[in-house]
């Protein structure tokens, strides 16, 4: 007898001391009077004198320890305040012996083996599909990549055979008009303005290529801007003439001279007088502003059209997206003007912007540094 | 190659489940352009060797085990912008871990040895079912198929898998390995024809080049 005492009390101390179990003797009003070696380590405090429901993390009002007494009743699940701030959950069986409770709570050990499985499970799944992911986006780049090479091929090889018949449908116009009847003058009038319209597409098609293939250098000079600027107001000449669009220009006189690359900042700002004379009404003026202070050059373009909605200003430098302000004339764009644009300006380490308040037009601004060396 | 000295602070990180510790170690080195394979063989694969022995030695519990694998597999993901920049070739391999082999790290990796040496490398993952593995075969239409295990109790799933393969696709070859062929096993492999045992990263990539 005295052996088999001596084993009992040898098991009881391995499991009060080594096993994730949960013990109390508890009071009928609840106090703890005796806690094990788990709870107590896991509370991080000696618990003998606390109400149980203390520990208990309880989201419905006061717990009646009495209710859960009964010696037949079922497992309840509660979830233990624990020193590492995470509560814990245990399934807790209640046993009234003479004038006391014994709590008893264990650990759902085969619910947490199927809950680490899971989450294992989830974690290979959500690796595999990062890997897929980065796989995917290496295909796509390779294909961007050849798309690229393509367009910039295609293109190259457009342009030749389109300057050709622009320049013979320019020779003909000139030259060959008084032979031909008038309809016949219509047609050579279309072949030259479809063929400029489509040198346009294949020269920006170039630009785009060059862009996304990491190929867009600058030739960066030391450049005077108002030179720039009236060279591009001579190539917009014809076009605000034919609609009877006054240029307005508004330029600070002693602007130093930047590094820039001319000719691609003439492309800007064409573009964006272009822009601006498709978009103002006929027999009214577009106004552009040039100036400067100690770190960079301002320049802006308004024009008197409908302006643009607020909910269309990302569209804006997308490709191919058009916002629904319509061209005064009716004039064709090629979608890509406005990305080639910013791309030429930020190359430059500048900022382009857009401005368009209710009823008074689009004002599109860029700032270019002074100093790039 | 990774410094000794190095390679024992992020094993020790590894093992005590210092996770951002790992972390900054890895993208260091391939901020530093390391040679991937040398990142993939003389870290990943030496530690979780270290941990697959602790762990079979009884030194280290399941949940450590676990741990350090769950991390090094995040850990991979550093290295995929250089591992999917490589050249194509044209070539396919699919990658699957055998059936009732839930250990896919290795797998994984034997997958991006063949992206890095410019193949479509195609993971499937852990414990595939074979006629899962048929099914990705007839999608994919691979060069040549890899199968891991790391436990080897799980080789008769393995050895079925084989067979399912080998009944649709008689010709297929087939590249078999992982860290359970430390025990035994080899002899099943050589048993198949077309079959062929890889012992290691450097084999596999000898073999990708023949």
């Amino acid at each position: 007898m005295a052996a088999d005492a001596a084993v009992l009390h040898e098991v009881c101390a391995y499991f009060d001391e080594k096993a994730p179990v949960l013990f109390f003797k508890l009071s009928p009003s609840g106090v703890i009077l005796e806690a094990n070696a788990h709870a107590t380590a896991l509370a991080g405090r000696p618990l003998a004198g606390e109400q149980f429901q203390n520990l208990i993390v309880n989201f419905t009002g006061e717990l009646d320890i009495s209710a859960f007494s009964e010696a037949s009743g079922p497992e309840r699940l509660f979830h233990i305040h624990t020193r590492s701030g995470l509560p814990q959950s245990f399934y807790f069986s209640f046993k009234p012996v003479s004038d006391y409770i014994l709590v008893f709570g264990r650990l759902d050990t085969q619910e947490i083996e199927a809950m680490r499985k899971e989450v294992v499970s989830l974690n290979q799944e959500l690796n595999n599909l990062m890997r897929q992911l980065h796989q995917k986006n290496a295909q796509l780049s390779r294909l961007n990549q050849e798309k690229n090479q393509f367009l910039g091929m295609a293109a190259h090889d457009l342009r030749k055979p389109i300057g050709l018949i622009i320049a013979y449908s320019e020779f003909l116009i000139e030259e060959a008009a008084g032979l031909l009847g008038k309809e016949h003058q219509g047609f050579l009038n279309t072949i030259n303005s479809s063929c400029t319209f489509m040198k346009r597409l294949v020269d920006d098609f170039l630009d785009v290529s060059a862009i996304e293939a990491g190929r867009f250098d600058l030739d960066l000079q030391p450049t005077e801007i108002m030179d720039v600027l009236e060279q591009s107001l001579t190539l917009n000449h014809l076009q605000s003439v034919k609609k009877g669009i006054s240029l307005e220009v508004q330029a600070q006189e002693d602007i130093p001279r930047a590094f820039l690359d001319a000719s691609k900042i003439e492309q800007v700002i064409t573009n964006l007088v272009s822009n601006a004379i498709e978009h103002t009404r006929p027999g009214t003026a577009v106004f552009i502003r040039l100036s400067c202070d100690n770190e960079a050059i301002l320049f802006s373009v308004q024009d008197q059209g409908p302006g643009i909605a607020p909910e269309e200003m990302d569209k804006l430098f997308k490709p191919f997206e058009k916002t629904s302000a319509k061209k005064t004339g009716g004039e064709k764009s090629t979608g890509l003007g406005m990305l080639i644009t910013r791309k030429i300006i930020e190359s430059h380490g500048g900022r382009i912007w857009v401005d368009s308040p209710p009823g008074e037009g689009a004002t599109v601004s860029f700032i270019l540094p002074h100093q790039r060396r | 190659m990774i410094e000794e000295s190095l390679y024992q602070r992020y094993f020790n990180a590894l093992l005590a489940g210092r996770r951002p510790e790992c972390h900054e170690t890895v993208q260091n080195l391939v901020d530093a352009n390391i040679d991937i394979k040398a990142l993939y063989g003389d870290l990943f694969q030496r530690s979780m060797y270290q941990v697959g022995e602790l762990w079979e030695n009884n030194r280290i519990t399941v949940a450590n085990e676990h741990l350090a694998t769950s991390i090094t597999e995040s850990l991979l993901n550093l290295s995929y912008p250089l591992v999917f920049a490589v050249p194509r070739k044209s070539r396919k391999a699919l990658i699957s871990c055998s059936p009732n082999e839930y250990h896919q790290v290795g797998g994984k990796m034997v997958a991006d040895i063949f992206e890095l040496n410019g193949w479509d490398g195609h993971f499937i993952g852990a414990n595939a079912p074979a006629e899962d593995m048929v099914q990705y075969i007839q999608e994919i239409k691979p060069d040549v198929v890899g199968l891991s295990l790391a436990i080897l109790s799980n080789i008769d799933q393995l050895k079925h898998g084989i067979e399912v393969i080998r009944a649709d696709f008689p010709n297929m070859d087939l590249l078999i390995g992982g860290q359970a062929f430390r025990w035994g096993g080899i002899d099943m492999i050589k048993s198949y024809p077309g079959a062929d045992y890889v012992s290691s990263l450097d084999a596999l990539e000898k073999m990708i080049r023949l």
